[in-house]
C-alpha cells in the first residue's frame, strides 16, 4: 500500500494556494462593490450655463461612476458615529436626515442597500467625502460630467437627449429610487447624473439665489444661459435655494478628487 | 422615595437632552482652522467664551465690503463701554490667495479696528465654503477675480450658537436688540453677582 506522503513543503504550498484563491476572490469582490473613481478630462471650452461671457477653465479631476449608495453610507456611519441621525449636530443636518432609515445604524426597507443615499445634508456629504480623502464636485464638474450623453461629451444641443431628461423630471416626486447604475454609462463612463436624484456639489452656495439681489455685493444675482437647457437650469435653482443642513428625498451626491500633482 | 429618584433621573435626562440640543446648534463644532491678520493660525471658536460679531467678506471689493465693516463698527457703538469689551468681532475673508496676512493687517488699519476686540482672518477654499453655509452666506468667484456675494452680519452667542443675523449694514432695530441682550449677559458680567458684599 502507498502511503501518500505529505511532507510540510506540500502543506505550505497548499495553504498559499488557498490563501491566493482567497485573496483573488476579496480583491474582486472589492472590485465590484467599489464605487470607482472615473478620470474626467478637463476643458477649457466648456460653457456652462452660470458664464456666458467666456468659457470655464476645469482641471482634470476623478469622479465617483455613480452616486454614494445607502450600503456605503452605512459604512460611513458606522465608522464615524456622529454621522449617526441619532448622534448628528443639528447645524450639520436637519430633522429629515437619514429619516428613511430602519435606524440609525440600519438602513432597512425603506432605503435598499444599491440605492443612492438621500436625505444628507451638504455637511454630511462633505464629511464623507473627505472620509474616503475625496471631495464633493464643484458645480462647474458636475456640470461638465452632466453634458454628456452616451455617445457625446456635451450632448446639450442634442434634442432628443435633453428630452429624456426633461421625461425624467416630469415623473412624480413620490416614485421610489431605484438602484444605482441601471442606466447605460455616460461618455465619460459615469453613471447617474440625470434620472436618478438630484446632487449636492462643493459650491452649493455658489449658486446664488435671485431673491437675495438686494443684498449682494457685485453684479448680483446669476443670468442664467443656454434657456433650453431647462433640467440643469432646475438643479441651479433648486441647488440655490438649500441651506448646507437640509436634506431632501431626491437629493443624494458623490465624491470628486483633484487628479494628483 | 423611589418614585421621586426616578423623576429626578427623568428630570436629569431631559435636561441632558436639552443641552445636547442647544450645543449641536454650535457652529464651533465645525473645526474651520484661519490665518489671521497676524500671520498665526487660529480656529473658528477663537473667541469662545464671548458673544461674537461674525462677517464673510474679501478685501479688494471696492464698494459694500469697506461698508459691511463699518456697518459692524456701527452695531458695536449701539453698545455703551462695557458691552463693548465683551464683544468680539470676527470678519473672515474667502479669498485666502489676495487676503494675504498683510493685506488683512492694512484693512484692519485702515478701518481702525480695536485689534484687542476684532480679528481679520482667511479660511481656505473648502473651510471657507463649509463656514458660508454654516452661515447662510452665499458668494461666488467671478473670472474677472472679483465676487458675488450676500452680505450678512451674523450674532453668535458665547458658545457658537446663531442668535441673529442681518443683511441690513445699520438700523436694524430687532438685531441691535439681540445685540445688546447678548452682550449684557454675558458671563463677564455676571461674576460681580457673586461678589460677596462689603
Amino acid at each position: 500500500m502507498r502511503v501518500l506522503h505529505i511532507n510540510r513543503y506540500h502543506y505550505i504550498a497548499a495553504l498559499l494556494g488557498v490563501l491566493l484563491v482567497l485573496a483573488t476572490s476579496l480583491i474582486a469582490t472589492a472590485a465590484s462593490d467599489v464605487n470607482a473613481f472615473v478620470r474626467i478630462e478637463g476643458s477649457t471650452a466648456f460653457h456652462s450655463v452660470l458664464q456666458a461671457s467666456q468659457p470655464v477653465q476645469i482641471k482634470s479631476f476623478w469622479l465617483q461612476q455613480h452616486p454614494v449608495t445607502n450600503a456605503e453610507y452605512l459604512v460611513f456611519v458606522k465608522a464615524h458615529p456622529q454621522w449617526r441621525r441619532d448622534n448628528v449636530a443639528a447645524v450639520f443636518a436637519g430633522h429629515g436626515y437619514l429619516a428613511h432609515w430602519q435606524s440609525s445604524t440600519e438602513t432597512g426597507p425603506g432605503a435598499s442597500a444599491q440605492h443612492p443615499v438621500t436625505q444628507v445634508s451638504w455637511f454630511a456629504a462633505q464629511a464623507y467625502c473627505e472620509s474616503i480623502d475625496a471631495r464633493l464636485p464643484t458645480w462647474y464638474e458636475w456640470e461638465l460630467v452632466a453634458a454628456a450623453s452616451e455617445t457625446a461629451k456635451d450632448a446639450r444641443n442634442d434634442a432628443a437627449w435633453r428630452q429624456r431628461i426633461l421625461d425624467w423630471y416630469a415623473k412624480p416626486g413620490n416614485t421610489a429610487l431605484d438602484n444605482v447604475m441601471q442606466n447605460p454609462a455616460n461618455n465619460y463612463g459615469v453613471h447617474d447624473m440625470h434620472g436618478l436624484i438630484w446632487e449636492w456639489v462643493l459650491d452649493f452656495n455658489s449658486l446664488i439665489d435671485s431673491t437675495q439681489t438686494q443684498n449682494l455685493c457685485g453684479g448680483g444675482a446669476l443670468t442664467l444661459q443656454q434657456k433650453e437647457n431647462f433640467a440643469i437650469l432646475m438643479h441651479v435653482a433648486m441647488l440655490s435655494s438649500l441651506h448646507g443642513s437640509d436634506t431632501t428625498r431626491t437629493l443624494g451626491f458623490r465624491c470628486a478628487r483633484d487628479m494628483s500633482p | 422615595m423611589k418614585k421621586s429618584l426616578s423623576f429626578i433621573f427623568a428630570c436629569l435626562l431631559l435636561f441632558t437632552t436639552a443641552t445636547q440640543a442647544d450645543s449641536g446648534n454650535s457652529i464651533y463644532l465645525a473645526h474651520i482652522p484661519l490665518l489671521t491678520q497676524h500671520n498665526k493660525p487660529a480656529a473658528l471658536d477663537m473667541y469662545r467664551g464671548h458673544p461674537v460679531l461674525i462677517s464673510m467678506f474679501y478685501g479688494s471689493c471696492p464698494d459694500v465690503c469697506p461698508l459691511l465693516i463699518m456697518g459692524m463698527q456701527g452695531y458695536e457703538r449701539q453698545l455703551d463701554a462695557t458691552s463693548q469689551k465683551n464683544l468680539r468681532t470676527l470678519v473672515v475673508s474667502f479669498d485666502a490667495a489676495r487676503d494675504t496676512p498683510a493685506q488683512l493687517q492694512a484693512i484692519a488699519t485702515m478701518h481702525h479696528t480695536d485689534g484687542r476686540y476684532w480679528m481679520f482672518a482667511s479660511a481656505d477654499e473648502i473651510n471657507a465654503r463649509t463656514l458660508a453655509a454654516l452661515l447662510g452666506i452665499q458668494y461666488r468667484h467671478k473670472p474677472d477675480g472679483t465676487f458675488d456675494h450676500s452680505v450678512l452680519i451674523t450674532l453668535l452667542d458665547s458658545d457658537g450658537k446663531i442668535i441673529a443675523s442681518t443683511s441690513k449694514l445699520n438700523g436694524d432695530g430687532a438685531f441691535i436688540a439681540a445685540l445688546r441682550k447678548a452682550t449684557a449677559s454675558h458671563p463677564a458680567n455676571s461674576s460681580e453677582m457673586y461678589s460677596s458684599p462689603p
